[in-house]
C-alpha cells in the first residue's frame, strides 16, 4: 500500500521503530480480534489501572523495529458518554500515540466514519483499518479503499481480521501514516469561532478541542481559566445567533460521513444477512422467550459439565496431599493445620478456577456472538420494572451459577450506581453452593415436597434481589436507565482471544481473592481448633454460643447449627461438612503411601478427563432438572431432624441463602467498588437475611405448627 | 405529529427532530439516530417493549418511553 496522496498531507514521515501505537474504533469493529491477529501469542489481556475495564497490549516485532500497541476500549465518539468511551478520550488527550490505527467497520461506514473524522482533528499520524470485507461482501456491498485513502488523505488498508487478511499490509502501511488532510468543515461562524478558540489552546489536538468546548462538552484535560472563559464567551456568541454549537458539529461530521461514506461504496445490493435470519427466531414474538432461556441454561450446563471433574480432581489432590502430610514427625495440631487449614485453603481458593474459566469462557462466548445483547433486549422489559437496564439482567442469571463472575459482570452496566446495587442484588441470586445445604435440609424436612421447596428459595432470592436493586435505586434518586443500545451484528468469536479473556480474569480474581479466601480458612480452622481437644469447648462453640440470643428469635438455638454459620462466609457449601463435624465427630484423615497417593491422582486426572470429554454429548442431551433422590435418611439426617422442626428449618434454609455473600464474592466487590462498599455489602445482607427469615419463621410457625 | 414510538414495523419514516434529554440526545446521536436519517422500526420484543430500530446499517434497542423523544416527519 504505497498511499501516494498521503505525502502532501503528512509533515513528517511517520517513524515506526519504538512507537506507541493505539487501535480506535467503534464497539463491535473487531478491534480485539484484529490486535489478536497482530500479536499472535504476544498478546497481553489486562485492566487499564485503577479501573475495570479491560486492556490488550501487545509488542510487536517489525522489520523497522519493535512497537508497542494498546487496543484504546471501543467508542462511538471522543466526547464520552460511557466510563470505557471517557477512557479512550483520555488517553488519546493526555498521552497522545505516536500513530492511531482507526478500525472501521466496512459494513457500517457512515457511523464508523463519523468517529474517523473527529479523529483526524486531533493532528495524529493515522491509519485507517478497513475491517470485516467479508461481512461487508455478504450484505452485499462493494467497497472502493482507494477512493477513502483519496479523500482522507491516510493509508486504508481493507482487512479480515478474523482470517488474518491483510494484516502484513496493515504493518506495512505504518510506515506511511499521516495526519488527515480531510477536515470537516463547519458552518462560517463556528468555523471563525473554533479558529479563534484553538490559536489560544497549547495542544496538537486544538481543533477538536476548541469544538468539543464550544459544542460545551467537558475535555479530559486541565486548561487555564482564560481559555475557558474565552470558550463560554465565544459559545454564548453563538448561541445568541441562534447556533446550537452542538447540533451543528454533530450534523456537519455527518454530513460529510454521508459523503465519505458514498464516495467508497460503489455498489449495494442489499441482502438477507446471517443477522437478520438468526433474529427472525431469536427475537421472534413466541419463541424468543424460550429460545433466550434455553441459552442460558446451555451456558450454565456448559460451566458445571466441564468444570466439575476439575473441582473434583483438586479435591483430590488435597485429599492426598493431606494424606502425605500425615507422615510427617509433626504433633498432631500441626498435622492438622497443614493438612486442613493451609492445603485446605488454598485447595478452595484454586478450586475456584475451572468454575471461573468454564464460566467466563461461556460469558465472553455469549459477548462476542452478539447473544448477550438480544438476551438483554428481551429481558429488558422485565428489568425495567426494577429500574434498571436489560443488562442487568445477565450478571443476576450468572449469580445462579457463582457471585463472584456475576459481581464482575456489571461491568456491562453503563452507570455506576446501576452496577453497585446489580453487584449488592447478585449475593441475593443462590448460587451452586447453597443448593448443596437446601438439598440436605430440604430432605430431612420436606421429603415430599422438597423440589418445590428448593425452587421456592431460588424465586425468593431473585425477588429479594430485584427487590433490593430497586429500592436503592429509588433511594439513590437514580434518573431512569436507558435501554438504548446497539445490537451487534452475530459473529463466531475468536477462541484463542475468548480463552486469553477467561483465564486473564481468572487469574485477576486468584490474585485479588485468594488471600482473603485462605486467610478465612485459617481463621475457621483457628476457631474449630483452639484451644485443641473437644470441639465442644473450642472457640467455634464459644462463638457459636455468643449468637445464641439473636437467633433465638428464628427458632434456632443449637449451637451446633449457629457455628456451622461461621465457616459458611468462606463458601457456603462448607455449612453441610461442619454440620457433619459438629453432630457425628471428624474423620481423622488416614495416612497415605506415596505410590498410592500418585495412583489416586492419576486416576483422578484420567477420569476427569475422559468426563470432561464426555461432557461434549451431554450439554446437547436433555437437562435434569429434577434434584436427585434423597437416599435413605444418613447420620446426620437423622441428626438433624431431633435438632430443630419445619419450621426453624425453612428459617435457616432463608438465611444461609440471604446472609453474608461467601467470602471470594466479597472480595470480588472490594475489588469492583473497594473496601467501604465491601463492608456495606456484608452487613445489608446479614440484617436482610435475618429479617427475612424471621418473617418466614413466624408465618411457618402459624401455617405449620412447630 | 408522528413519533417514533408509534411507527408501524416495516415501514421507512425520516426523522425530525430529537426531544430527549441532554444524555440521551447524545447517546442517540453517538448512534448515528439523528435529525435527517431514514429509520425504519424491524420488530418490538416478545414483551412489547423496547423495539429494534435499523438506522443506515446499525441496529438498535430503544424504550417505548426513549422513542417517544423522536420526532418523525409526516
Amino acid at each position: 500500500m504505497g498511499c501516494p496522496d498521503c505525502e502532501g498531507g503528512a509533515a513528517t514521515a511517520t517513524q515506526v521503530e519504538g512507537a506507541r501505537i493505539v487501535t480506535v474504533g467503534n464497539p463491535n469493529t473487531g478491534k480485539t480480534t484484529l490486535i489478536n491477529a497482530l500479536a499472535g501469542s504476544d498478546l497481553k489481556v489486562g485492566n487499564w489501572p485503577g479501573t475495570t475495564v479491560e486492556r490488550l497490549e501487545a509488542a510487536l516485532r517489525l522489520p523497522q523495529g519493535e512497537v508497542r500497541l494498546v487496543d484504546l476500549p471501543g467508542a462511538y465518539g471522543l466526547a464520552p458518554t460511557t466510563p470505557e468511551e471517557a477512557l479512550t478520550a483520555q488517553e488519546l488527550l493526555r498521552n497522545p500515540p505516536d500513530l492511531v490505527v482507526n478500525v472501521v467497520d466496512a459494513g457500517n461506514l457512515e457511523r464508523n466514519l463519523h468517529l474517523t473524522l473527529e479523529l483526524a482533528e486531533l493532528g495524529l499520524p493515522m491509519v485507517v483499518a478497513l475491517n470485516l470485507m467479508d461481512e461487508a461482501a455478504a450484505k452485499g456491498y462493494t467497497l472502493d479503499p482507494a477512493a477513502l485513502e483519496r479523500e482522507l488523505g491516510v493509508p486504508v488498508v481493507p482487512l479480515v481480521a478474523s482470517r488474518g487478511e491483510g494484516t502484513e499490509a496493515l504493518l506495512q502501511a505504518l510506515a506511511h501514516a499521516a495526519v488527515p488532510r480531510l477536515q470537516v468543515r463547519y458552518p462560517d461562524a463556528l468555523e471563525r469561532a473554533a479558529h479563534e478558540l484553538a490559536r489560544r489552546l497549547d495542544h496538537p489536538a486544538s481543533r477538536w478541542l476548541a469544538l468539543a468546548l464550544l459544542a460545551g462538552e467537558e475535555v479530559p484535560l486541565e486548561l487555564d481559566e482564560e481559555a475557558l472563559a474565552l470558550a463560554r464567551g465565544l459559545r454564548a456568541e453563538l448561541e445568541r445567533a441562534g447556533i446550537d454549537p452542538f447540533l451543528e458539529i454533530e450534523n456537519a461530521r455527518y454530513t460529510r460521513a454521508h459523503e465519505l461514506a458514498q464516495g467508497t461504496l460503489v455498489g449495494a445490493q442489499p441482502r438477507l444477512t446471517l443477522t437478520d435470519r438468526v433474529d427472525r427466531w431469536v427475537l421472534h414474538p413466541l419463541l424468543g422467550g424460550p429460545i433466550f432461556l434455553l441459552g442460558m441454561l446451555l451456558a450454565f450446563r456448559f460451566t458445571f459439565l466441564f468444570s466439575t471433574p476439575w473441582v473434583d480432581f483438586i479435591g483430590t489432590l488435597q485429599e492426598v496431599l493431606a494424606g502425605w502430610i500425615q507422615h510427617l514427625p509433626l504433633p498432631p495440631l500441626a498435622l492438622s493445620f497443614l493438612a486442613d487449614g493451609l492445603v485446605g485453603g488454598v485447595g478452595t481458593v484454586i478450586s475456584f478456577a475451572p468454575v471461573l474459566f468454564f464460566l467466563y469462557l461461556a460469558l465472553a462466548f455469549l459477548e462476542t456472538s452478539g447473544f448477550l445483547a438480544r438476551a438483554a433486549f428481551i429481558a429488558d422489559r422485565m428489568m425495567l420494572l426494577a429500574g434498571l437496564p436489560g443488562r442487568a439482567f445477565i450478571p443476576l442469571i450468572l449469580g445462579f451459577g457463582c457471585n463472584v463472575p456475576a459481581v464482575y459482570a456489571t461491568r456491562i452496566l453503563t452507570s455506576r450506581i446501576d452496577r453497585l446495587r446489580v453487584a449488592l442484588a447478585v449475593p441475593f441470586m443462590s448460587c451452586s453452593a447453597r443448593l448443596v445445604v437446601f438439598t440436605l435440609f430440604a430432605a430431612v424436612f420436606f421429603p415430599k415436597q422438597a423440589a418445590l421447596v428448593v425452587f421456592a428459595l431460588y424465586v425468593l432470592g431473585m425477588a429479594v434481589g430485584i427487590l433490593s436493586a430497586w429500592v436503592l435505586g429509588r433511594l439513590a434518586g437514580q434518573p431512569p436507565s436507558t435501554g438504548l443500545m446497539e445490537l451487534p451484528p452475530y459473529r463466531l468469536p475468536t477462541l484463542r482471544v475468548v480463552i486469553k479473556q477467561a483465564w486473564a480474569r481468572t487469574r485477576s480474581f486468584l490474585e485479588g481473592a485468594g488471600g482473603p479466601i485462605l486467610l478465612a480458612v485459617l481463621f475457621v480452622w483457628l476457631l474449630l481448633n483452639l484451644p485443641p481437644g473437644d470441639l465442644e469447648h473450642s472457640l467455634y462453640a464459644r462463638a457459636a454460643g455468643w449468637l445464641a440470643p439473636l437467633f433465638a428469635p428464628l427458632g434456632i438455638v443449637d449451637w451446633r447449627l449457629l457455628g456451622a454459620l461461621i465457616p459458611g462466609f468462606v463458601a457456603k457449601e462448607v455449612v453441610v461438612g461442619t454440620l457433619a463435624v459438629s453432630y457425628l465427630g471428624a474423620e481423622p484423615t488416614a495416612a497415605l503411601g506415596f505410590l498410592q497417593g500418585l495412583g489416586q491422582i492419576l486416576a483422578t486426572l484420567w477420569a476427569s478427563l475422559l468426563t470432561t470429554l464426555g461432557a461434549v454429548p451431554a450439554l446437547v442431551g436433555f437437562p435434569q432438572l429434577a434434584p436427585p433422590s434423597p437416599d435413605a435418611p444418613t447420620a446426620l439426617q437423622a441428626a438433624l431432624g431431633a435438632a430443630l422442626g419445619p419450621a426453624a428449618a425453612l428459617a435457616y434454609m432463608v438465611y444461609v441463602l440471604l446472609y453474608t455473600p461467601c467470602v471470594a464474592t466479597v472480595a470480588a466487590i472490594k475489588n469492583e467498588f473497594g473496601r467501604a462498599w465491601a463492608l456495606v455489602a456484608v452487613v445489608y445482607e446479614l440484617i436482610v437475611a435475618w429479617a427475612l427469615a424471621w418473617g418466614v419463621y413466624r408465618l411457618a410457625l402459624a401455617w405449620l405448627g412447630g | 405529529m408522528r413519533r417514533l414510538a408509534d411507527l408501524p414495523e416495516e415501514i421507512p419514516a425520516r426523522i425530525r427532530a430529537l426531544r430527549a434529554s441532554p444524555p440521551l440526545r447524545r447517546r442517540l446521536l453517538a448512534l448515528g439516530v439523528r435529525p435527517g436519517v431514514e429509520v425504519r422500526v424491524v420488530r418490538r420484543a416478545p414483551l412489547g417493549d423496547p423495539m429494534e430500530i435499523a438506522v443506515g446499517d446499525t441496529l438498535i434497542a430503544i424504550r417505548h418511553a426513549e422513542a417517544a423523544g423522536v420526532e418523525l416527519e409526516d
